[in-house]
């Protein structure tokens, strides 16, 4: 009862969860340049996922496996019969494919041939980030039991918390539910300790799961809905966020009876919800104003897609990030590798595999 | 320099408070209808030499002119006889008289006919083509229209000169444009004008001369055509003693810590706009802007001392959780402490002692749980702390009132940090200290920064957000709209950013 007072109070006054407010991006999340001035390594049809096995960099691009070696050269590994959703290289030389987000096959290696898709009873289906864990695992984040990987834009609209951090063993061909319930799954590395981080996308926030701190928040208060994270060179990760979160989306999460309006009547192209990228039509919404100082527009200018990739410590502190911001093209960041000193990164919104030197990255932001 | 007589002069004019000088040999002309903008820091003198001019003060030495003759006005009245008015950013009328009432304020006679009063204020109005009825009321009126009746005073007041301070600070576009003809208007009229703004847009476009203060000192005068933005920041800016005071431009920031607190998207009535900011632990934010522009108003609410918008006021989260503070007691005990910028009315009793008023923030962050205020511990205290921070008095007994400024300041700061806090805001820590405190108490806020605690330094002076930030935020119109690196960060693009 008292619950619900609050809540038609925090309603009405704009308070609490009724709070229409975006975390700001400043100190180590002040925005630069640095995605979008990133070198264009090649031009993808519709790209979905990054893996690294410590030479190769794979991408998965539609229902193709592409594999670029150290010096560059594309080619094409293999051709599956659904999309790829996801990817993971394991350590035995074999690769971890998601396939249409509802199955996870093991291409090569050890366990070649063997895949995975109902976990605790229930179907994999939008299985959309997959990593290696000690011991012959596999972890996998199932963002969403209703809607498709595809469908993610629909999942926020209907604020979806049916996400899942899943378990396979590959020596024993089991399955396991880690945790369930989470507002879109979208992104799993395996933490020291037995433990899983898994970031919780519409809640902004990156979770452990297991090991002695299990359901600490290891990263909160995002501006940005994370997605995938991998490991860093010099210890800690890399995390991208793939859209960003904005005062008029805030707005609109919390208008139940105009979302439904919109889901039933709007093509989603035209929503008014985040993308991977904009500026394609005159028909998207406006997001509202830009703020421009000293000649240049804010990084906290309401963007309708945004490139942003954080550098996270051990413990998942903020070091610095980078960033495309609302005038740039390279939107929609899904997927950030890091080899021989480059960071490869997947630009869905603009179809693009791009790479910066770590180096130089940190050597301008300290300019 | 000019064949033509000042209407108005400052022949080395130097005004001291308390032997401190805020303006020193400053000579300034006023030509005949003339429009003359004068520029400046907060600080820099604008106010202290407007009101030398309209008689509010007096000057410690130096002399004032008028159309050749050398005058002292004592009072605003004395100044408004010598031809010289002042129109204040806060008007000055009366709100529940009309219009006409307002212009005849003070020169009523002992039979006063209304309808004579307001066909007189009708006729003067129409004269300067003000269109603004003399009977309604001023407190219906609008920013402009307000401002057009103050004018209309001073001009019904035969004034020669009239200085505006922030005129424009209030009004919408339109009213600005409305406004600036109304300058031109005065003009043609041969009355003079001294325009004091921060936007520097509006004094290059009004104005035929500006000029520059600095530090109290008077930097350059010259025509409008020869000045740009650039050079006016420049003059505004440049200076060389703050570098002796306040020492050399950072060359290492302190790394960033854990975030402490997440300002995001506060509303606070006019003055704090959709703000949002971070304080990261282990560092010194340093928070420049002009007046005005909402820093005190920002972190007065993060200190519950002042709330935010009732509704949809954003929010503000201490370690990630959402915080709303009713009391500033509340913020205290989470480890919040707000070192005031007015000392004297709000950061402590001037007729206790050094000892009681520490001990008095020790109790504040008890809240009540101490039932017996203890003479031995108050003692003890204020014993510890004088030696802490080196607050020089003859003994923990004297009373605050009777220390210096920077002394005082020292005691403000103990009440603070005995609170514990994790969370320190200083609003303008030097503001009125003396040279040697200064240094002593950046010091201290830097020990503050290093222990790991996060520290907030709202500051006027750049220089002081200089030498002691790690980074800058600057505010303009209520909100943050640059965050530097100390390491990148130059007077000029903080100033920029400032009045942009």
């Amino acid at each position: 009862m008292i619950d619900a007072l609050r809540q038609w109070s925090d309603r009405l006054l704009g308070r609490g969860d009724a709070a229409i407010t975006v975390p700001v991006f400043d100190g180590a999340l002040k925005s630069n340049h640095l995605i979008e001035d990133a070198e264009v390594v090649a031009e993808l049809d519709a790209p979905e996922d990054l893996a690294s096995d410590g030479n190769s960099l794979w991408v998965a691009d539609s229902a193709r496996l592409l594999r670029f070696d150290a010096a560059g050269q594309r080619s094409e590994a293999q051709t599956f019969e659904r999309s790829v959703s996801a990817i993971a290289c394991l350590p035995d030389g074999g690769i971890a494919v998601a396939l249409g987000g509802n199955e996870v096959r093991i291409v090569g290696g050890a366990h070649d041939g063997r895949g995975f898709d109902t976990a605790n009873g229930r179907r994999l289906h939008a299985v959309n980030a997959l990593a290696c864990a000690p011991g012959d695992r596999l972890l996998a984040s199932d963002g969403s039991k209703h809607e498709p990987p595809e469908r993610w834009k629909h999942d926020l609209m209907q604020l979806g918390r049916s996400g899942r951090l899943l378990e396979f063993d590959l020596a024993g061909g089991t399955a396991r539910e880690r945790a369930s319930g989470l507002a879109y799954a979208f992104g799993v590395c395996a933490g020291g300790d037995d433990a899983a981080w898994v970031c919780e996308s519409w809640r902004h926030r990156v979770l452990q799961i297991g090991g002695t701190r299990d359901g600490h928040v290891v990263v909160d208060a995002l501006p940005g809905y994370p997605s995938r994270i991998s490991p860093a060179a010099g210890g800690g990760w890399w995390l991208t966020c793939f859209i960003l979160r904005t005062q008029l989306v805030e707005f609109v999460l919390r208008e139940p009876a105009f979302r439904k309006r919109m889901l039933e009547e709007v093509d989603p192209r035209y929503w008014v919800a985040p993308a991977l990228s904009s500026g394609n039509t005159y028909l998207e919404p406006m997001q509202g104003a830009h703020l421009k100082t000293m000649g240049v527009v804010k990084p906290w200018a309401p963007p309708r897609s945004y490139g942003l990739v954080i550098r996270l410590d051990e413990d998942g502190m903020i070091r610095y990030s980078l960033h495309s911001r609302f005038d740039g093209k390279h939107h929609g960041i899904v997927a950030a590798v890091e080899l021989g000193g480059w960071l490869y990164l997947l630009s869905k919104g603009r179809s693009r595999l791009l790479r910066l030197s770590v180096a130089g990255a940190q050597a301008s932001l300290a300019s | 320099m000019n064949a033509v007589t000042p209407i108005l002069a400052l022949r080395k004019a130097t005004k001291k408070y308390a032997g401190v000088p805020a303006i020193e040999d400053v000579d300034f002309e006023l030509l005949p209808g003339e429009v003359h903008a004068i520029v400046g820091e907060n600080g820099a003198g604008k106010s202290t030499l407007t009101k030398v001019m309209v008689g509010v003060v007096g000057l410690s030495s130096g002399q004032m002119q008028i159309e050749g003759r050398d005058v002292n006005p004592r009072t605003p009245v004395e100044a408004r006889e010598l031809g010289v008015a002042m129109v204040f950013q806060e008007t000055s009328l009366v709100p529940t008289m009309t219009v006409a009432q307002n212009l005849f304020l003070g020169q009523e006679h002992f039979f006063n006919r209304l309808r004579g009063i307001y066909i007189a204020a009708q006729q003067f109005m129409q004269s300067l083509q003000f269109d603004v009825a003399p009977t309604a009321l001023v407190s219906r009126l609008g920013a402009a229209q307000k401002q057009m009746v103050e004018i209309a005073r001073a001009v019904l007041h035969n004034a020669k000169v009239i200085i505006f301070d922030e005129p424009t600070a209030s009004l919408t576009p339109e009213e600005k444009k409305y406004f600036f003809d109304l300058i031109a208007n005065l003009k043609r009229r041969g009355v003079s004008v001294i325009f004091i703004s921060h936007a520097l847009e509006e004094a290059l476009q009004v104005s035929d001369r500006i000029t520059v203060l600095r530090d109290g000192k008077h930097v350059v005068t010259d025509q409008t055509r020869n000045f740009d933005r650039a050079r006016i920041v420049q003059a505004m800016v440049g200076r060389d003693l703050s570098q002796t005071l306040y020492g050399q431009r950072k060359r290492n920031v302190r790394p960033q810590g854990a975030r402490v607190l997440s300002v995001q998207n506060l509303r606070m009535a006019a003055m704090v706009k959709n703000n949002s900011l971070s304080v990261f632990a282990g560092q010194i934010t340093g928070v420049f802007g002009l007046v005005g522009s909402g820093r005190t108003e920002t972190f007065k609410v993060v200190a519950g001392i002042i709330k935010r918008d009732f509704m949809h006021g954003g929010e503000v989260l201490l370690k990630g959780k959402p915080v709303r503070y009713f009391v500033p007691a509340s913020a205290v005990r989470d480890g919040i402490v707000y070192v005031t910028e007015d000392r004297k009315i709000e950061g402590f009793f001037e007729t206790k002692s050094i000892a009681d008023n520490i001990y008095l923030g020790l109790l504040a962050k008890l809240r009540g749980k101490r039932k017996l205020v203890s003479g031995v511990e108050s003692a003890s205290v204020g014993e510890t702390w004088i030696k802490k921070l080196n607050i020089r008095a003859i003994g923990k007994d004297v009373k605050a009132i009777e220390l210096s400024g920077g002394n005082q300041q020292k005691v403000v700061i103990a009440k603070s940090l005995i609170q514990e806090p994790e969370l320190i805001i200083f609003d303008e820590p030097t503001r009125g200290v003396d040279v040697g405190a200064i240094t002593e108490i950046h010091q201290l806020i830097n020990r503050l920064a290093d222990e790991g605690k996060a520290v907030v330094v709202i500051s006027s002076y750049l220089p002081e957000i200089m030498a002691l930030s790690d980074r800058i935020l600057v505010q303009r119109m209520g909100k943050v709209v640059e965050e530097f690196s100390a390491l990148d960060a130059t007077e000029e693009k903080i100033m920029y950013a400032a009045i942009h």
